[in-house]
């Protein structure tokens, strides 16, 4: 009953929530900026357009360029099943493949296709984002790394499994939480790093990678992204839950819930968060992801201290 | 294993192989093949430069001594070795020397060879000094003695192997040698030295030093990040590949010096995770750093090109060739389910370990850092691989040789191919390789620790990474059948047909990181823009970027210059041209010896 119950929950998670949440996302955006705003289905919506629509590929794209979102969604859907980013963990037999060293550089996997899909077609904007996007990468992975790493130290293990049902100390929790917010806004290309909503590509970072892109392949790399939202979100959600002693006790589905309403919280607070602040000069991207690692930085230094 | 009774000095001719040799004489063997293999087809393209009987004569001497270095017992044999593999490498250094930077190569190389045996010989005179004996497993030295000894056969170790300070001939001399040279010495040669300081310094009690932990990992720490980052600056796709090994070096060294302190603090595990991340990076390196030089010479040989800026495109004209450079880049950023993901993984548990039964709180915290640094490096190398890769490979050609290029001939496809295939599999089968290195580190402590420590199932998700894409597209092949792709140009905004003029170059690629880090090397950017209308209309504009590597400007040209003066004054009358002169130094040696040899 219990493991059927799970496999039910994952798919719906699976399925349902990531374009849910970029649905809520850009619903409370509308509203920030006075609009009615697109259904909160209008994601899915997409995806079954894109799906009906020719494909469009450059001539001067080789394998790369074509395979490359299918290896995104891949490894997105199987990091979105493996890492806990609704609260939901699998059986405990799972627990070593859900090693956030792995995790992330799985990730990173998406990443490096998609950096060099964008160089594969020749377009001047491919370059200009995935030059871009790299030098994002650079900035927030230690951060991140960092900050599990700090909050792994309670655990005693690098399985997110172990670290996510094992109590934390409060102050690791919210320090690494809110580095981990920030490098969630960087590694997912949101303000104030990168608007992914203008009408300039020369402004985005991720939008100007996958201009090329169109129908099914833009449908997979559209729902990868929403995927890797869930799970940066996810995962820094869970990761601030931590700092609430009680949140461990809850019963499976008080837990989730929590955990589903901290993801909609965090997206409505990105989605407020964009529209009152400006896109960061892209200069001051550097400065602005310094934050994060000094959080992580400081979560660190708790976790040295007390172990 | 007493091969011969010769003598060399109080020394015998004596080999001994034991697990460690046997690691290290299979990533010869591992290394070796696929640039052989290479070779012949890679050398039609230089037969009127090179000697190619030269060449052949200096690669088997290299392989030989390579192996001689790995085995020999006692340290008289393995300086012989050493030398001969010095002198070989020099030879295929000069290879080509027509040209003017491979001279200036040569030279450099041949003097930070000579450099790194002097004082690895000072440092072996002063070991035999203190235990008497040449012979390598009968050296025990500890306590306040034996640093000075430690810190000199180090220093030379370092030299050869190519870290951070003693690195600047290895990315001058490595990209002059032909390119299957290139990978052995990248790949191969440059680990004979991570041989020796194993098997001194780690393995077994041969040195106790306490300070040399904590100096490998930072050493070791810096070289990673010094490598990539000025690999970020190359435009030459095989000096990038050179500035590559000093990074992976030094993620090497770091793993020993885990493992050193791990001993230090009586951490078992984290001595034997250390020492495994450094072997098993190693083998790793070597393979896939061998990938990518064979990569870079079957480019070379197709276009004659080796500044990436006038490459491009070869993705349609050398598809082989890119999908192992490819998977070489992917192996050598760390990605999963990779072979260097696998060793990476390792070094990070080292780490976290160290975080978290470390007896100090500076030291937890400076191995939490040092995880976050490992990541920059990873982010980093990322960041110099996808522009190697895409501004070479992918995108339009830049010039009219890239435009021309066609596939590498048979015996060079196979060659990159291989090292392709191997990088996968030791990905894949991690936990077979570290029953392999079971064999070494349980010189160290019980073996099964380190199994226990390997826990993510990298099999399992390489089979759901093969399944889901492989899924994926059938779903996507289903789609297509009723709605083709259309092939198109590339969105141009209207403004008429790209050229190649209109892509990122690998400059304008890795400007944001070069500004970023730009206080480590004063990066600088010069635009000139000119004509009338120099707002709206200009003529011609013009953009320079420049770098000055400091420790290059401001220690060891300093430096150089100095002992040249200091050879102006001194050894100029000494050394005076005069064959009398010369003869009485002959005379006045032989009686020294002697005279060294009755007393």
């Amino acid at each position: 009953m219990n493991s059927l119950f799970l496999s039910v929950l994952h798919l719906i998670n699976l399925l349902l929530l990531p374009l849910l949440l970029m649905g809520i996302i850009r619903k409370a955006k509308a509203v920030m900026q006075n609009r009615i705003g697109a259904p909160l289905l209008q994601p899915f919506y997409d995806m079954a357009k894109f799906l009906h629509k020719t494909e469009t590929i450059s001539e001067n794209a080789g394998w790369i360029f074509i395979w490359t979102p299918r290896v995104g969604l891949a490894v997105a859907v199987i990091a979105a099943i493996l890492v806990p980013w609704t609260g939901v963990l699998l059986p405990p037999g799972w627990a070593p493949a859900t090693n956030f060293l792995l995790m992330l550089y799985l990730l990173t996997l998406g990443k490096f296709f998609t950096m060099l899909a964008a160089l594969d077609t020749g377009s001047a904007f491919g370059g200009l984002g995935a030059s871009r996007e790299a030098t994002i990468s650079m900035l927030a992975e230690p951060a991140l790394i960092i900050a599990l790493g700090a909050l792994a130290l309670g655990a005693g293990s690098t399985d997110l499994m172990a670290i996510y049902s094992s109590p934390a100390s409060p102050f690791i929790a919210l320090l690494a939480g809110a580095g981990m917010v920030i490098t969630a806004l960087a590694e997912l290309s949101r303000m104030p790093v990168d608007d992914p909503t203008t009408h300039l590509e020369l402004t985005m970072v991720h939008e100007a990678m996958i201009l090329e892109y169109s129908g099914r392949s833009l449908a997979m790399i559209e729902y990868a992204t929403a995927l890797r939202t869930c799970i940066f979100f996810g995962l820094a959600v869970q990761t601030l839950l931590q700092a609430w002693p009680v949140f461990h006790a809850l019963p499976l589905l008080l837990h989730y819930a929590a955990s589903l309403l901290g993801l909609v919280v965090l997206g409505i607070s990105v989605a407020v968060a964009e529209g009152i602040l400006v896109k960061l000069k892209w200069r001051s991207v550097p400065n602005f992801l310094t934050f994060a690692v000094v959080l992580s930085l400081l979560a660190a230094v708790i976790a040295a201290v007390q172990s | 294993m007493s091969l011969f009774p010769w003598f060399l000095g109080d020394a015998g001719f004596t080999f001994a192989v034991d697990p460690l040799s046997c690691w290290f004489l299979a990533i010869i063997g591992v290394a070796g093949l696929p640039a052989l293999i290479f070779a012949p087809g890679y050398l039609q393209h230089l037969r009127h430069r090179v000697s190619l009987s030269l060449v052949w004569v200096a690669l088997i001497l290299l392989m030989i001594s390579m192996a001689g270095v790995v085995m020999a017992a006692n340290a008289i044999l393995f300086l012989v070795a050493w030398e001969v593999m010095a002198l070989s490498s020099f030879a295929l250094v000069t290879a080509d020397h027509e040209r003017r930077d491979s001279r200036r190569a040569a030279i450099i190389y041949l003097g930070a060879t000579r450099a790194g045996t002097a004082f690895l010989m000072i440092g072996f005179l002063w070991a035999h000094h203190l235990t008497g004996s040449w012979v390598f497993s009968e050296w025990g030295i500890s306590g306040t003695g034996a640093l000075a000894p430690a810190l000199l056969i180090f220093a030379g170790l370092a030299t050869k192997a190519g870290c951070w300070p003693f690195h600047l001939w290895l990315p001058i001399a490595h990209p002059a040698a032909p390119a299957p040279v290139s990978a052995l010495m990248s790949g191969v040669m440059i680990k004979t030295a991570i041989y020796v300081m194993i098997r001194l310094f780690v393995l077994d009690n041969h040195f106790v030093v306490p300070l040399l932990g904590p100096i490998l990992l930072v050493l070791g720490a810096i070289s990673a990040f010094w490598g990539v980052l000025f690999a970020l600056l190359q435009h030459d796709l095989k000096r990038l590949l050179a500035y590559h090994s000093v990074e992976n070096i030094g993620i090497i060294l770091m793993g020993l010096g885990v493992s050193l302190l791990g001993r230090q603090h009586h951490l078992p595990l984290l001595e034997q995770l250390g020492l495994a991340a450094a072997l098993f990076h190693t083998l790793n390196h070597a393979i896939f750093k061998s990938l990518l030089f064979l990569g870079a010479g079957a480019v070379d040989a197709c276009t004659h090109l080796r500044d990436i800026e006038k490459l491009g495109g070869l993705v349609h004209r050398m598809p082989w060739t890119t999908g192992a450079f490819v998977t070489g880049s992917a192996a050598i950023c760390a990605l999963p389910p990779l072979n260097g993901f696998a060793s990476e993984w390792l070094l990070y548990q080292g780490f976290f370990k160290l975080a978290m039964d470390g007896p100090s709180v500076g030291l937890r915290f400076g191995a939490l850092l040092l995880m976050g640094w490992l990541a920059l490096i990873g982010a980093l190398a990322i960041a110099c691989f996808v522009k190697a890769v895409g501004v070479v490979f992918l995108g339009n050609p830049r010039s009219r040789r890239a435009e021309r290029a066609t596939e590498a001939g048979r015996g060079m496809v196979v060659a990159q191919v291989l090292p392709a295939v191997m990088c996968i599999a030791l990905g894949v089968a991690a936990p077979a390789v570290l029953g392999q290195l079971g064999r070494i580190t349980s010189r160290l402590g019980d073996p099964s620790l380190l199994y226990h420590a390997w826990t993510i199932p990298l099999t399992l998700i390489a089979l759901l990474l093969a399944c889901t894409v492989g899924g994926l597209a059938m779903w996507v092949a289903a789609l297509s059948r009723s709605l083709p792709a259309r092939r198109f140009i590339t969105w141009e905004c209207g403004f008429g047909d790209l050229g190649p003029r209109t892509q990122y170059t690998a400059t304008g690629f890795a400007q944001p990181i070069s500004r970023i880090f730009g206080a480590v090397y004063s990066y600088t950017v010069d635009i000139n823009v000119k004509g009338r209308n120099r707002r709206y209309f200009p003529d011609k504009v013009t953009a320079e970027t420049a770098h000055e590597a400091y420790l290059e400007t401001k220690v060891y040209t300093p430096l150089l210059q100095s002992i040249k003066r200091m050879a102006g004054i001194f050894l100029m009358r000494l050394q005076a041209g005069s064959i009398h002169q010369y003869l009485i130094y002959m005379a006045l040696m032989l009686g020294l010896l002697f005279w060294v040899g009755v007393s």
